[in-house]
């Protein structure tokens, strides 16, 4: 069973339009998932972390329900059949 | 026909019909001359029968609701008529030829064809914007006159096609009902199939004018009208010829997709695209394309672009909320306003490169969520690089993650593919290869004083730089808060040059460096003069950054952050100060420049023209500059959104632009070749001293 990303509105020119990705291979991390994705997709990744491979300050990253930061951040480990969503935070100013 | 030509002389209420000018398929065409307004028009008297066949009622509500349409692009409909049992339209008389009588067999140029397509594509923006549609766009229908610009003509007068036409299609094509002889080539598959007319079967038949216009040929051929409708509805369009550019066949070919969702979605999208061809023809089409990380484009949609031309300038500004393209010709009087550029980003620097013959605007797109950007456009801003992959990125040993990109420089004229951006957290970085790829300056960014800078107000960023002049020239770097640096050597070594500036917020007030400089400008005339507004203190240095003393000499406030020196007089300098470190407002509310003519000996005041009441603005430090021309003129944007400019070395002000979000950047351009400026003498000695163009490093 792979693992589904949901992707946000403002990153969907770099999916070719997709609202979620499939993952067929299975990732052990959230961090690997992210590294598929932006094979997949160049551009996705870049947006979601720094070239220091930190998630940006203002993007959370769900998996299920959880905040990985509360999870073990990208080394939080993603069960057959998770869900991963990528949420912009709400800030601006 | 001979019934018609009796209409000549006649009077078809106050308009004598003077000369029989084409013929059609609904009627005949007339010029003639309107007896009460005392001008020609053209009359076109629809033959008879047309008139019961489709309704009175019907066709007067057609060719009222196109009468409303007001568009440079398409012919005017003054008056719909019925005198006795004529039924006629009168309309704007175009001198001109039909566009197909100008392909030929081989088709239009590119550049004229993309200036044509973008022309008819926004005639058809404006009639869908007012729920008309055209119905019968082919190119009998569209004339060019001779100043070349496109007028459409029978907007919305086309019969609806029913189901009794339809049926004719199936006959050879010779005994074709007329009005379909020249319009089944341009009929969308789904009007075939009989569903109605809609803007999309409009934006295919553009599809089809373009793929005619471009190869002579049109896209589905046939000896029949069975012939042509089969291969309309289930074959795909010729190859077009491969003189045809990638782009605008990509164009084309989007207008031709027999799946109505697949196509433009609003002719607006279409003139985007051509207007973005026809940028590309100004730009250049040997630019080079390719990047091998592949950057996808972003087509900036729902902007009025600018059109820009040969000798135009441009202020380019960046605020916290994207980037604005101003526009007007070298008298500078009119500023016309495109934007927001990537709206809800910050863009911090902008720069033009317009060496070896480019016309590349740079910008630098900052995103609270999704990160910092450089971008470039070659179409003077229709579209934008999309990089995949961040362009500047600190390397991973470093530890450090880029936060924002403050300035964008051109180097040193001998190097025409050199740029530089000024990064925070502070570091230089460089790319020799004209922004394809960037590197992190290491003779700076080791430099062993980096880990004591500490970071302003805004963050820890170098926001200036000044490139060497020639190749034996210093090159200036200034950062907040570490101070002034210099190179010799080609950026190996760095040395800082801030003896004699006071620091205020440390207990060593003359430190060798941590100074918080806020911008330093060079005239270069002067090569080894530079002027520096410091965070509390305005100084010159005479002897190349060695040793600097203050000037300030009765400012109101010498808190501030820009410096700039006229283009012409290296003796006159421009700051804009504000109270204090706390306040950052114009002193008393009052928006005052002040300007020296002597190097900073004495100051003045400029204010006609500028808010003197209530003013509490901020001008930022890479928000004031000046351009090329002669007389110069001199910019500045606000914290408040507003952009002025003075065209007499700053004597009175004009306010451009109110409203914009807080201005962070401006620069200007001047597009192609500067008009040869009658410098004043100091500029034109100084002219000999160096054979540089102005850069602008502000």
């Amino acid at each position: 069973m792979g693992i589904a990303i949901h992707i946000p509105g403002p990153l969907r020119t770099f999916t070719d339009g997709q609202t979620e990705v499939h993952l067929a291979a299975s990732a052990g991390t959230v961090r690997e998932a992210l590294d598929q994705l932006g094979a997949l997709y160049p551009g996705v990744r870049d947006r979601i972390l720094t070239e220091q491979g930190a998630l940006r300050e203002h993007i959370n990253i769900f998996v299920g329900n959880e905040d990985i930061r509360y999870t073990g951040g990208l080394l939080t480990l993603l069960p057959a059949g998770a869900v991963v969503t990528i949420v912009p935070a709400i800030s601006g100013g | 026909m001979d019934e018609r030509d009796s209409m000549i002389g006649k009077l078809l209420d106050h308009y004598r019909i003077q000369a029989q000018i084409g013929q059609g398929g609904m009627g005949v065409v007339y010029r003639a001359h309107d007896e009460v307004l005392d001008r020609d028009v053209a009359v076109k008297v629809l033959a008879t029968g047309t008139g019961e066949a489709l309704g009175h009622d019907h066709l007067l509500r057609e060719a009222q609701a196109a009468s409303s349409l007001t568009h440079p692009n398409i012919c005017t409909i003054y008056q719909v008529g019925k005198s006795g049992e004529e039924f006629y339209i009168v309309m704007e008389l175009v001198e001109g030829q039909p566009l197909p009588a100008l392909v030929g067999s081989t088709g239009l140029p590119f550049e004229v064809l993309a200036r044509y397509g973008a022309q008819i594509a926004d005639a058809l923006a404006h009639a869908h914007d007012k729920g008309t549609l055209h119905r019968d766009l082919k190119g009998a229908n569209i004339l060019v006159t001779r100043e070349g610009r496109v007028k459409i003509l029978d907007f919305g007068l086309a019969t609806r096609m029913g189901s009794e036409l339809l049926s004719e299609v199936t006959r050879s094509y010779a005994t074709l009902n007329t009005a379909l002889v020249g319009t089944l080539p341009y009929m969308a598959p789904e009007l075939l199939r009989g569903e109605p007319a809609s803007q999309l079967t409009d934006i295919w038949s553009l599809g089809v004018t373009l793929y005619h216009a471009a190869s002579g040929r049109y896209p589905f051929g046939g000896k029949t009208g069975f012939e042509i409708s089969s291969a309309i509805l289930s074959q795909p369009p010729a190859p077009l010829p491969a003189s045809v550019p990638p782009g605008l066949a990509g164009v084309i070919l989007r207008c031709l997709a027999k799946e109505p969702a697949q196509r433009f979605q609003r002719a607006s999208e279409a003139r985007s695209a051509l207007e973005t061809l026809q940028g590309a023809t100004l730009a250049g089409r040997e630019q080079p394309q390719a990047d091998h990380r592949g950057p996808r484009r972003i087509v900036m949609r729902g902007i009025e672009h600018h059109n820009v031309r040969e000798g135009d300038v441009l202020l380019l500004v960046g605020t916290t909320k994207g980037a604005f393209l101003l526009r007007s010709t070298p008298e500078r009087k009119r500023w016309d306003v495109a934007g927001p550029y990537f709206h809800g980003h910050g863009v911090n620097a902008m720069v033009y490169d317009g060496r070896e013959s480019r016309h590349r605007l740079w910008l630098a797109t900052n995103s609270v969520l999704w990160g910092t950007f450089l971008r470039s456009s070659d179409d003077f801003g229709k579209s934008w690089t999309n990089p995949a992959e961040a362009d500047v990125k600190f390397p991973a040993e470093t530890g450090a993650a880029l936060k924002n990109i403050w300035q964008l420089s051109l180097g040193e004229p001998t190097e025409p593919d050199v740029l530089y951006c000024g990064v925070e957290p502070a570091a230089l970085f460089e790319s020799r290869d004209a922004g394809e790829s960037w590197s992190l300056v290491r003779g700076l960014y080791d430099h062993p004083h980096r880990p004591r800078w500490v970071p302003g107000n805004g963050g820890l960023m170098l926001h200036t730089i000044l490139p060497r002049l020639s190749p034996a020239g210093r090159m200036y770097v200034a950062l907040s808060a570490g101070g002034v640096y210099s190179s010799d050597d080609g950026m190996k070594t760095w040395t800082a040059r801030n003896r004699g500036v006071r620091v205020t917020f440390m207990p060593e007030k003359y430190p060798e460096f941590g100074q918080c400089v806020h911008k330093i400008a060079l005239h270069p005339a002067r090569p080894e003069r530079l002027f520096l507004q410091n965070h509390w203190g305005i100084y010159r240095s005479d002897d190349a950054g060695e040793n600097w003393r203050d000037i300030a000499n009765g400012v109101p406030s010498d808190f501030g952050f820009p410096v700039v020196i006229h283009p012409h007089d290296p003796d006159c300098v421009f700051v804009l100060p504000v109270e204090s470190d706390e306040f950052r407002c114009t002193p008393d509310g009052q928006l005052r420049v002040y300007r020296t003519r002597n190097a900073g000996a004495t100051w003045e005041p400029l204010s006609r023209g500028l808010p003197q009441q209530r003013a509490y603005e901020t001008v930022l430090r890479d928000a004031m500059t000046t351009d090329e021309l002669n007389p110069t003129g001199i910019y500045f944007g606000t914290r408040n959104g507003a952009l002025y400019a003075s065209r007499d070395d700053g004597r009175s002000w004009t306010r451009v632009v109110e409203g914009l979000p807080a201005v962070v950047c401006v620069k200007t351009i001047v597009v192609g070749r500067p008009r040869a400026a009658r410098a004043p003498r100091a500029a034109r000695t100084a002219a000999k001293h160096t054979k540089r163009p102005r850069a602008k490093h502000r």
